[in-house]
């Protein structure tokens, strides 16, 4: 790879004080990278942009997203940052896309404190009424629903042909089996698979549309707003349009095409494979690792090809692993003990699934007590690290970081790079011999698609960038040239010692030569900018929320935060009235059967790329929200709103928060 | 009328005296008066409250029985041990190891997976510096590496960055995906289409979405992989038919349907699943005479031309196209992006309901993260590339031809697949004496409706005959095949199976891919150097 020096003209990105729109310091990075660009092309010299991605670069995009579209109120702060930059700072991002936050006081450090036990937040009971209101209200929808149903299919049976049989064929989905869909997700259906378009970064482009058929169908109105994207999985920021990672994808579709044409164990099999599963094996601290193109189907197809009749498949269904290790540990002894049902058989092999972070309640697995039970009763651990890998730890490698073990000690980590990485897909880390069962027995090498070159660019520039890079120069046959044009180079393992500590930087070898990453991401300044941004807002929006007396679920450093509804009827207002407001804030929405019945809730997914104002914005407009819905049921020590906007870097260090 | 109210009083009788019964049995019981009275005045209160609370206690209950049941599910096969007995047997237990070992032979086939440095399509270059004519990518229509595709690409990414980083349900839905699915639609000419991110997951989840436990398919024994997935996860009765034999598929269709009048069973959701070109042997389902045989026995078709997409038809429609068939007659329609537009993902064409239906259905659609915004846009340019230039087809179809000429009359290949088949399957064929006497399948699937008299049980997918062949052997003669063709300079591939896993153990062939990428002059060099290779490993063997 090559490593470009740096921009011995830096003030180009500087923001000119005396410019007439002297608050859009995005506007001016843009600019002035168009401008960079532009003399790129007329054979300029040094920029940031990678020398050789220069023909293909015409089609900027800053541009795009900062100047051609119709900027609304330029003072709402999405387009703009609030506070104006100085001159001092130096912004390369878009700031829609990665927002503008030069404070270095909102910064954290995910990480565990030792000796400390692990704990979750208590998870409180909202009042009785509120659990039998909304016992009543889907009772209430039930009824109503079964009445429409009885009704309509007496007066307009047209729309209930295709759920009756007819003409010989059984209905696809029959009235009973959609019974929840038509009846009870219908109603709150604008809330769910909006259209939008754009990057899913900080701020997202919502397609507008309305329904005049209750949501039986959705029409577009052809205009757009831009909201606060506190929903997308795009915790560490990758998900740009713009930057060093687009920059390498742009280079590697030029050189790869978007496409490897068949299945791994066929002739699928590129060399950024190879170079991309070896990078992800030292992000992982582990000794192998593989990708496959789906991350929902990683599982699925890799698990039947490790256990068979007589293995014993422990998973967490009850999703609160951390508070259950007392019926975890006695489980075991009576598995162990017993054996097979009937046969008294002991099992072949144990193995336990947990989630490290799990998605819907933000609770961490309690790592260090789940490994001491994992060395008395001898199972094996596999970690689905989802949403925890690149979102946890100081090194963002995930839950075995954030605790600050040996990786090693688990035996199979999951992960997929939709979420951190802004990527696609999924992986599995393991020792070589796990990884070498996989490669010959599972479905994926041998049945699906191998992973696309742009996505393992993506997965490679994101995973360097959180990493930091180690230049360490090309071996002796090869000259500097190679540097820039030796693509025939076979890729070779990199076995440098120096490079396999854990959590260390990424050798410069160990990336294509091709990739070219600016110093920032080279020193790992970058990638510990976006982890310890990310940690700093998780922290204050779990802490500030429950400062506003809300209820809500899981651990203080977790990205995703649940807000605790329980009405369903809430749920859908709440969605809409933050998707309403002058600021519109774009989140997440899930009831059953996602959750239990009565735990609707709203899921925050937070992102590097948001800016303390972003998470004040969000704050308010739950403040508001919350008040008018009689959402702030928690019992504990109350802040007024001012209090805790002026004191959140109180409020994220403080050890305990009650 | 009379006579039913006749049957009927024993049963009033009963039931009035039970509750006589139960109501002085009741009222003997310490502090019962209080309960009813607090009853009766509550109710008269306030009758809301009195629902409310019959409300809660059915709910007690049953979070009550629910935890009861959670805990003595070790039944009768329990014995009991003291602690110490328990950690005893704990120290004792040793596990096996999480992954055996791979075998010399396991070790040799990781090793011989070949690496493309660089970008893959007609002429790649491999880790060992060599170029080499590619006989082995899903590239069928040459797609891989076009410009217009990069470059739409790479201005997708600039306005849309990578990944969609979420689900379509949670803001993961895409202009581009909707366009992509719009296409998809216009393109087969159905009403809607929908978009999985994996193409191997689309069917396999497209099948669970619909069938249920209780529901009925019908399908052929030589379904790929994907589709025994699907068949698996959906816990529905399925019943087999021989491998592309549409008259078998007739004789059990009627054996269902005189089944079910006799035992006047409910009529339940009833499909039937097969390819349009097979992934295991090239071979091409009859489309007209299975929408025939669907209509008639209302069944609903479920199609996966993962294969067949992209590379048969004038414009690359599938077999819709080549048959002439509306692709509404065929109710879920899936076919691979991955494959068939050199992309990424896969599809379920059909209906609106169909559609809709997976959109809250199909796992593999609701949980993961939809496609990147750059891999659709790439399908969606694939599509007008096809609509606009037929030509590719025509020299796709040109390519096989030239290639079947040159291997059809070997003496040591046999092949299963269509003559129109973008995919060849080569199979060894050994003289009968030194060999278990392997059947050759017919080439064509006009020939193939079987001409044993006894037909095969459906309720198995193994048929009655099961084709006799020595897999070891023959995967070692075709890997063999397999690199001395690479030492040629042809890239070629075994079709890449997991045995054992499979429902029915799977001839193993070479299969070839025929891209439009590469010239006349070239697809006759490479399957020259695939006839020479066969001619020197295989005949070497037939001496
Ligand atoms: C625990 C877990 N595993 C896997 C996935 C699926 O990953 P992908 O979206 O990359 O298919 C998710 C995403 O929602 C998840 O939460």
């Amino acid at each position: 790879m090559a490593i470009n020096p740096a921009s011995p003209t830096p003030s180009m990105f500087r923001k000119k004080p005396s410019s007439a729109m002297s608050t859009a310091a995005s506007y001016l990075s843009a600019v002035s990278k168009a401008d960079a660009r532009a003399r790129g092309l007329n054979g300029g010299s040094t920029t940031s942009t990678p020398a050789l991605s220069l023909s293909s670069s015409v089609t900027s995009s800053s541009e795009d997203t900062v100047l051609h579209e119709d900027i609304g109120d330029s003072a709402d702060g999405l387009y703009y940052p609030s506070v104006p930059p100085t001159s001092e700072q130096v912004f390369t991002t878009v700031h829609t896309e990665f927002g503008h936050c030069a404070n270095e006081s909102y910064r954290y450090t995910s990480r565990h404190t030792p000796g400390e036990p692990v704990k979750g937040v208590v998870e409180q009971d909202p009042p009785y009424y509120i659990l039998i209101t909304t016992y009543v209200s889907y009772l209430l929808v039930i009824c109503i629903g079964h009445l429409r149903d009885f009704i309509g299919k007496r007066f307009k049976p047209s729309a209930f042909r295709h759920l009756m049989t007819q003409d010989g064929y059984a209905a696809l989905n029959s009235d009973f089996d959609s019974f929840y869909t038509r009846r009870l997700k219908s109603r709150i259906d604008d809330c769910f698979s909006h259209p939008v378009t754009g990057v899913p970064g900080r701020t997202i482009l919502l397609l507008d549309r309305y329904s005049t058929d209750h949501n039986v169908t959705f029409q577009p109105t052809g205009t757009r707003t831009r909201g606060l994207n506190i929903s997308s999985y795009n915790y560490l920021g990758f998900a740009q349009g713009d930057g060093p990672c687009a920059d390498a994808v742009e280079e590697s579709v030029a050189r790869y095409g978007v496409s490897a044409c068949s299945t791994r164990r066929e002739v699928g099999t590129l060399d950024l494979h190879l170079q991309a599963e070896a990078l992800v094996a030292r992000f992982m601290g582990m000794e192998s690792a593989l990708i496959s193109s789906m991350g929902f189907a990683t599982n699925s197809t890799i698990i039947p090809a490790l256990v068979s009749k007589g293995c014993l498949v422990i998973s967490d269904e009850f999703n609160h692993a951390s508070i259950r290790y007392g019926a975890l540990e006695s489980l075991l002894r009576e598995v162990i003990s017993q054996g097979q049902p009937k046969t008294h058989r002991p099992w072949k092999k144990i193995l336990i699934i947990v989630e490290g972070l799990y998605s819907m309640e933000g609770t961490l697995v309690n790592l260090p007590a789940l490994l001491e039970l994992k060395k008395k009763y001898k199972f094996y651990l596999f970690v689905d690290e989802a949403h925890s890998v690149g979102a946890m730890g100081p090194h963002g490698r995930g839950v075995a970081d954030y605790f600050d073990v040996n990786p090693r000690s688990i035996d199979i980590l999951m992960g997929t790079f939709t979420k951190s990485f802004g990527a696609a897909g999924g992986y599995i880390a393991g020792n070589k011999a796990l990884i070498e069962r996989l490669r010959i027995s599972s479905h994926y090498s041998a049945y699906t698609e191998a992973m696309a070159p742009p996505v393992l660019t993506q997965v490679m520039a994101s995973m360097a960038s959180i990493m930091g890079v180690t230049i360490i120069p090309e071996t002796k046959n090869s000259s500097s040239l190679s540097l820039l044009h030796s693509s025939n180079a076979i890729p070779v393992p990199v076995t440098n010692l120096e490079a396999t500590a854990y959590p260390g930087t990424a050798p410069s070898t160990a990336l294509p030569n091709w990739v070219s990453l600016p110093p920032s991401l080279c020193d790992g300044s970058d990638g510990r900018m976006r982890l310890r941004r990310l940690a700093f807002n998780s922290r204050y929006l779990n802490r500030a929320l429950r400062k506003l007396g809300f209820i809500t679920y899981g651990h203080d450093d977790s990205p995703v935060v649940p807000l605790l509804v329980f009405h369903p009827g809430k749920m859908a207002v709440f969605s809409r009235m933050m998707r309403t407001r002058a600021i519109p804030i774009v989140i997440v929405v899930v009831a059953y059967p996602a959750t239990p019945l009565v735990t609707s809730r709203v899921r925050f997914c937070l992102s590097a790329s948001h800016t303390k104002e972003d998470i004040d914005l969000v704050l308010k407009a739950c403040d508001e929200i919350g008040e008018l819905l009689d959402l702030k049921q928690a019992v504990g020590e109350r802040w007024p709103l001012e209090e805790i906007t002026k004191r959140a870097v109180e409020l994220v260090s403080m050890k305990e928060c009650p | 009328m009379s006579a039913t109210t006749s049957s009927l009083e024993p049963l009033f009788t009963i039931l009035s005296y039970s509750y006589a019964t139960l109501e002085t049995n009741f009222y003997k019981l310490p502090g019962s008066s209080v309960v009813a009275r607090y009853v009766k005045s509550s109710h008269q209160n306030d009758p809301g409250r009195t629902l409310l609370e019959v409300f809660l206690i059915i709910f007690a209950i049953r979070t009550l029985l629910q935890s009861r049941t959670r805990a003595d599910n070790s039944g009768k096969h329990f014995i009991s041990f003291d602690e110490k007995e328990i950690d005893e047997l704990v120290d004792e237990w040793t596990p096996e190891p999480l992954a055996a070992e791979l075998s010399p032979k396991e070790q040799a086939e990781l090793a011989s997976i070949p690496v493309i440095v660089g970008p893959t399509g007609p002429k790649p270059k491999l880790s060992n510096g060599k170029t080499v004519l590619n006989l082995a990518s899903y590239n069928f229509t040459g797609l891989a590496g076009n410009e217009d595709i990069k470059q739409s690409g790479v201005e997708t990414l600039r306005k849309y960055g990578l990944g969609s980083c979420g689900p379509p349900g949670f803001y993961g839905n895409q202009d581009v995906h909707i366009q992509l699915e719009k296409d998809i639609a216009d393109f087969l000419g159905t009403e809607s289409a929908i978009l999985y991110s994996q193409a191997f997951s689309t069917i396999s989840s497209v099948i669970p979405a619909f069938c249920k436990r209780g529901d009925l398919i019908v399908a052929d024994r030589g379904v790929n992989f994907s589709i025994q997935k699907g068949l698996q996860i959906s816990r529905c009765t399925v019943r087999w038919y021989d491998h592309n034999d549409l008259n078998s598929l007739e004789q059990v269709l009627e054996a269902i349907e005189k089944e079910r009048q006799k035992k006047r069973s409910p009529l339940t959701r009833r499909f039937i699943v097969t390819e349009g070109i097979f992934d295991h042997d090239g071979a091409m389902s009859d489309l007209p005479k299975l929408i025939e045989l669907k209509l008639k026995f209302k069944y609903r078709l479920i199609l996966d031309e993962s294969i067949s997409f992209g590379s048969v038809g004038r414009t690359g429609r599938g077999l819709t196209e080549l048959y002439n068939v509306p692709a509404d007659q065929v109710d879920m329609l899936v076919g691979s992006v991955a494959n068939g537009l050199a992309s990424a993902g896969g599809f379920c064409a059909g209906t609106n309901i169909v559609v809709n239906h997976q959109r809250i259905n199909g796992t593999s659609f609701v949980f993961s993260a939809a496609m990147p915004a750059l891999l659709t846009v790439a399908a969606s340019e694939g599509i007008s590339i096809l609509r606009n230039t037929p030509s590719i087809l025509s020299t796709l179809q040109e390519n096989i031809r030239a290639v079947r000429v040159i291997l059809d009359r070997v003496d040591c290949i046999s092949i299963p697949s269509h003559p129109a088949s973008a995919t060849i399957h080569l199979h060894v064929k050994l003289p009968s004496p030194m060999h278990l006497s392997p059947r050759v399948p017919p080439p064509s699937p006009s020939l193939s409706s079987s001409s044993s008299g006894k037909p095969s049980n459906p309720l198995s997918p193994t048929p009655r005959e099961a084709p006799q062949f020595d897999a070891e052997l023959e995967e070692k003669l075709l890997q063999d095949v397999v690199e001395e063709a690479l030492a040629q300079g042809v890239l070629i591939t075994r079709a890449k199976r997991l045995r054992g896993q499979e429902l029915n153990d799977i001839r193993p062939s070479i299969r070839l891919a025929i891209s439009a990428a590469l010239n006349k002059k070239d697809c006759e060099k490479a399957a020259n150097v695939v006839k020479a290779a066969f001619v020197k490993i295989v005949g070497r063997q037939r001496r």
